[in-house]
């Protein structure tokens, strides 16, 4: 295992290969610590950085942190490796918490709640997917966002970070609702383009 | 541009969580209908927008937290070990070790024989501190458990049966040190079936959150703790419990066997 570890520092595994996200994940549905304790050192950083980003606040972002590693470490079995790499989804299962406790905090009316309580869907990586490790995955998706115009750049982050609506951004920007909607999917399209050229 | 070019055209915004309730319906019904193509559009959109996470500054989480985490984890762990049957020796394993013992008797050197009895003896002496750890461990939890049944700061929560047939349980929660749930004279869940705990948000349309499984033993008892709920007492309505597949669910696949309300 600490050979596929190390193996995983470098890219993603190759289709039909289990990667070292998954073998941990499954070592979880037998209690085992040490394994637990390896996806929380491979992992918390990104997840608390998210958590962080969204809720603004250290200590609530940390027990948000705490609650998805419980929940991960209590129902590793809600993850299926055949259906999509782990960080997508462990990142997905994240941002929905971190959005919940925003909204409740703010006692918003719930605008998906359907989609934000629930585990996430499995996000299907494109080939791509496994040419970029994480520092230049970082690096990469950051200069493509930078990219884009200031606004609209800041139309896709206040739907992501603070699960804004299209007509909630457009309130928020003063900005048309179709000038929105184009900026968004714009914006992720050209992000899609960026991240297969970069492979 | 077809209908099904239209709904490809929201697969983003779905994704991101952006879109208003009515096109997020109208999409939901299409996906709903059998969509293959926006199905697996959307399973690379969901993909996409969890990259955006990478745009959130970089920080690290406290030592606390880390410990505070492996903590939980460790006592969870070692509870579920001792929830299991303790295994056996297999009976080839003796003869083996017997057959080691006469080949050291006839070959072996004093030193060697030192040596052995020195390795049998910490072997024996490892043996007797896990088996001390784990009824600490055992005894620590059991404490808890007292605690809470008896403390004066912990709630009552009654959990009523839906049907007939079946007992009453009782919950009580104590704000730090966790939830325990006792049942007597529980049927067994058929199959590998499990119980489980869910907590009711006080949240309108919240849904469960899942909790700890059991199973009741041969007479029918349980006893559940919670050392760390998933939720605050402050914002629970209630607690339930259904009966699950093996391993548990993340959301409820049946109707809740008992129901407790809080407060």
């Amino acid at each position: 295992m600490f050979l596929a570890l190390l193996t995983s520092l470098g890219s993603g595994p190759a289709p039909g290969e289990v990667s070292p996200d998954a073998i941990l994940v499954q070592s979880l549905l037998q209690q085992d610590v040490n394994a637990f304790e390896q996806l929380y050192d491979r992992h918390s950083r990104t997840v608390y950085s998210l958590v962080l980003r969204i809720l603004q606040q250290a200590a609530t972002a940390e027990e948000v942190v705490q609650d998805i590693f419980l929940q991960l470490w209590r129902n590793a079995a809600s993850y299926d490796s055949e259906r999509g790499p782990f960080v997508p989804w462990l990142l997905t299962l994240a941002r929905n918490r971190a959005l919940d406790h925003l909204r409740l905090k703010s006692e918003r009316q719930r605008r998906h709640e359907d989609q934000t309580d629930e585990l996430p869907s499995v996000a299907a990586a494109p080939q791509y997917e496994r040419e970029l490790d994480e520092r230049r995955r970082i690096a990469r998706v950051r200069a493509l966002m930078g990219g884009l115009q200031p606004q609209q750049k800041r139309a896709i982050e206040l739907a992501y970070f603070e699960g804004l609506s299209h007509s909630e951004i457009a309130e928020r920007l003063k900005e048309p609702l179709g000038t929105v909607k184009s900026w968004i999917r714009n914006g992720l399209l050209r992000l899609k383009e960026g991240l297969q050229t970069a492979s | 541009m077809s209908n099904a070019d239209q709904f490809r055209e929201l697969i983003e915004a779905y994704a991101l969580g952006a879109l208003d309730p009515q096109e997020r319906a109208s999409l939901e019904a299409h996906l709903a209908a059998g969509c293959a193509d926006c199905a697996k559009a959307l399973e690379e959109a969901r993909w996409l927008v969890s990259q955006l996470a990478y745009l959130a500054p970089e920080a690290t989480p406290s030592d606390v937290l880390r410990g505070r985490l492996l903590q939980t984890v460790r006592v969870e762990a070692r509870a579920a070990r001792l929830a299991k049957p303790s295994s056996s020796v297999p009976f080839w394993m003796w003869g083996a070790i017997a057959a080691l013992l006469l080949f050291t008797l006839y070959t072996s050197t004093e030193t060697i024989q030192l040596n052995k009895q020195i390795a049998q003896t910490n072997a024996q002496a490892n043996a007797e501190i896990a088996k001390r750890l784990e009824l600490e461990e055992k005894l620590a939890l059991a404490q808890r458990e007292a605690i809470i049944l008896t403390d004066p700061r912990s709630v009552k929560i009654p959990m009523a049966a839906g049907s007939k047939d079946m007992p009453k349980l009782e919950a009580m929660w104590h704000a730090k040190l966790g939830i325990v749930v006792a049942g007597q004279n529980v049927p067994m869940p058929s199959g590998n079936r499990t119980l489980q705990l869910w907590l009711i948000p006080k949240t309108p349309g919240g849904k469960p959150i899942p909790s700890m499984m059991v199973r009741p033993d041969a007479d029918g008892k349980f006893m559940l703790l919670v050392v760390n709920p998933p939720d605050n007492m402050q914002s629970t309505k209630a607690l339930a419990i259904t009966e699950e597949p093996p391993g548990g669910s993340a959301q409820p696949t049946s109707r809740p066997i008992w129901v407790g309300a809080i407060g």
